[in-house]
């Protein structure tokens, strides 16, 4: 690296605020939502879906916490799949519970290869992929889960369907206006991030920092997302709040349990997301509500 | 320390130490393990913190060269577990190796690279079938759980699986709801008869006694704790298992086993708190 070099980009800036990068995700569409448990959902996009009151979404996730609660609790989801809901330390998800035991949010549960496979097979652009089979079950007794036998071996493998999202949103650490999306050397990996990111039709990523494309040159094997796959990408410092960026802040053990506690009765969670959500425009007057002292006691020694 | 207070630690073995040791002689030389990331509480000690200390008591003993997969975290750093697992802790937890993405570790599951897996469960049956995703059979659930996570592919893929559970009416019942994971299906041959390669769950490890499974698959009590009755153990139980004979008391930990788990792996209650 020359010191100083600033280099000749010809990449096109793909910098927009978050409410513009949320606005890239129509209603009833499939909407493929990262992140692993509590760590980077991408929560300032899903806050604006909520604001937007863009609804009728089908879900596709990981093991999905806050984000996936949110929607449904919202009103803006009618169905999901993945392999996990839950709040992990902080209990069953509320309002995803309560809208699967109404019957008012279709699921279809997979376990993990089923699941990565089918992430997979999006990433490769093939239709479906083959599994080694898990008979027995009750996921595998579906009939979006099918048989084939291998044409080499003979054997009976069972198949499952690429996920084919309109659009995918995803939470990251750093990135640069061009839409390279950078992790640290070492994180947190429970997540497939990556994989969504490589099948995804329509990428929005929101990011902790926009850093300088030259910061991202200097480390081209940490970019996990090129710019040539993201369509949207904007700065969302805090954007995976109440739940952690690994590396940048932990979760907000306080505002988890305020969230499940509002979270058992429909009411209150509505009050919770009045409150919480929709009393601030946009994420930077939601930052400002938060305000820095709050968000500061949660950021970790990097 | 004398040997006088090495009696009296002995007499005061609780029970996740007991759950913890009885599971570390389960553990062999060179196997892989898996452990889940839990949750909180009682769960948290079931799926990890009963799990840890079991690992790291065999590395000290019968199996120097057992791997742990913790989470995302090949072989984390057992000789210093952070005192809370935030995430910045758990990010900052040294290991051997986290891949990119976690779509390794399940190829590594679904290749049958894992000799060991723990599970814990809402429900298990008869057969060692267990459930974590929903309560009720109805087209909608009376409790929603969490899904399925990989635990369909532990009870399909590892080679021994052990659960490691508390012992409830609620959660020991006839068939459960849903089949999240097959254990030993509906009793002789049924895995063998539906493609399975493995043995299936090895052992169920309660807070009251141990289990195996009998050539037919139903659930075998092996032994019962210190205190434990039969009748006890039964009336936690929504269906009789099988019972051959006179029933042996789970071998005790030994002074040294018991050494290691209070001032060498968890001294400060980190794993076995709850």
């Amino acid at each position: 690296m020359v010191e100083g070099w600033t280099g000749d980009w010809t990449m096109k800036s793909k910098l927009v605020s978050v409410s513009e990068a949320a606005s890239l995700v129509p209603p009833s569409s499939t909407l493929v939502v990262g992140g692993a448990l509590l760590r980077r959902q991408p929560i300032a996009l899903v806050r604006e879906l909520v604001r937007r009151e863009v609804r009728d979404l089908d879900l596709v996730t990981w093991a999905s916490s806050l984000a996936t609660d949110l929607l449904v609790g919202a009103g803006c989801a009618r169905s999901w799949e993945g392999i996990y809901v839950g709040l992990w330390w902080y209990g069953l998800a509320p309002s995803f519970r309560r809208a699967v035991e109404s019957g008012a949010l279709r699921v279809t549960d997979h376990s993990e290869s089923y699941m990565t496979a089918r992430f997979r097979a999006a990433a490769m652009g093939l239709p479906f992929l083959p599994v080694q089979p898990i008979p027995g079950t009750r996921m595998t007794a579906r009939d979006d889960v099918r048989r084939v036998i291998c044409p080499y071996t003979g054997t009976e493998l069972h198949t499952v369907a690429a996920v084919e999202a309109d659009c995918t949103i995803l939470h990251g650490y750093v990135g640069d206006e061009f839409g390279n999306v950078a992790w640290p050397a070492h994180r947190d990996s429970d997540d497939v991030d990556l994989i969504m990111a490589a099948g995804a039709r329509t990428l929005v990523v929101s990011v902790e920092r926009i850093v300088p494309h030259d910061t991202i040159t200097q480390h081209p094997n940490l970019t996990y997302i090129p710019h040539v796959k993201v369509d949207a990408i904007c700065e969302a410092p805090f954007g995976a709040w109440p739940g952690s960026c690994d590396t940048e802040y932990d979760e907000d053990g306080e505002e988890l349990e305020r969230w499940a506690a509002a979270g058992r009765d429909p009411d209150a969670f509505h009050r919770y997301v009045e409150e919480a959500v929709l009393a601030a425009p946009d994420h930077d007057a939601f930052l400002e509500r938060l305000g820095a002292a709050r968000t500061k006691a949660l950021e970790v020694a990097r | 320390m004398s040997a006088a207070s090495e009696v009296a630690e002995r007499d005061d073995v609780t029970t996740n130490e007991l759950m913890a040791v009885t599971v570390s002689r389960l553990l062999s030389d060179d196997d892989l393990v898996f452990v889940g990331v839990g949750t909180a509480g009682r769960a948290f000690s079931l799926a990890v913190g009963i799990p840890l200390v079991a690992c790291r008591l065999a590395q000290l003993r019968q199996a120097p060269g057992l791997d742990v997969y913790w989470g995302n975290l090949l072989n984390p750093d057992l000789s210093s577990v952070p005192e809370t697992l935030t995430q910045g802790a758990i990010t900052r937890w040294r290991g051997a190796y986290a891949p990119a993405d976690i779509g390794n570790k399940v190829d590594m599951l679904v290749r049958g690279e894992f000799d060991v897996s723990f599970e814990s469960a809402a429900q298990i049956d008869r057969y060692g079938n267990l459930n974590i995703t929903r309560i009720g059979r109805g087209d909608v659930p009376d409790v929603r759980l969490v899904g399925c996570l990989a635990q369909p592919e532990h009870l399909a893929f590892v080679k021994r699986p052990v659960v490691v559970m508390d012992l409830s009416r609620r959660a020991f019942v006839e068939q459960v709801d849903h089949v999240t994971s097959r254990g030993h299906g509906v009793g002789p041959g049924s895995r063998a008869a539906l493609g399975y390669r493995t043995a299936g769950p090895s052992a169920v490890v309660t807070d009251r006694c141990v289990f195996d499974f009998a050539e037919d698959g139903r659930l075998r009590l092996r032994s019962l704790h210190a205190g434990q009755s039969l009748e006890d153990v039964l009336a936690r139980m929504s269906f009789e298992p099988v019972v051959d004979g006179a029933v042996a008391q789970t071998p005790a930990p030994d002074d040294s086993e018991l050494h290691d788990v209070r001032r060498l792996i968890d001294p400060r209650r980190t794993l076995l708190r709850a």
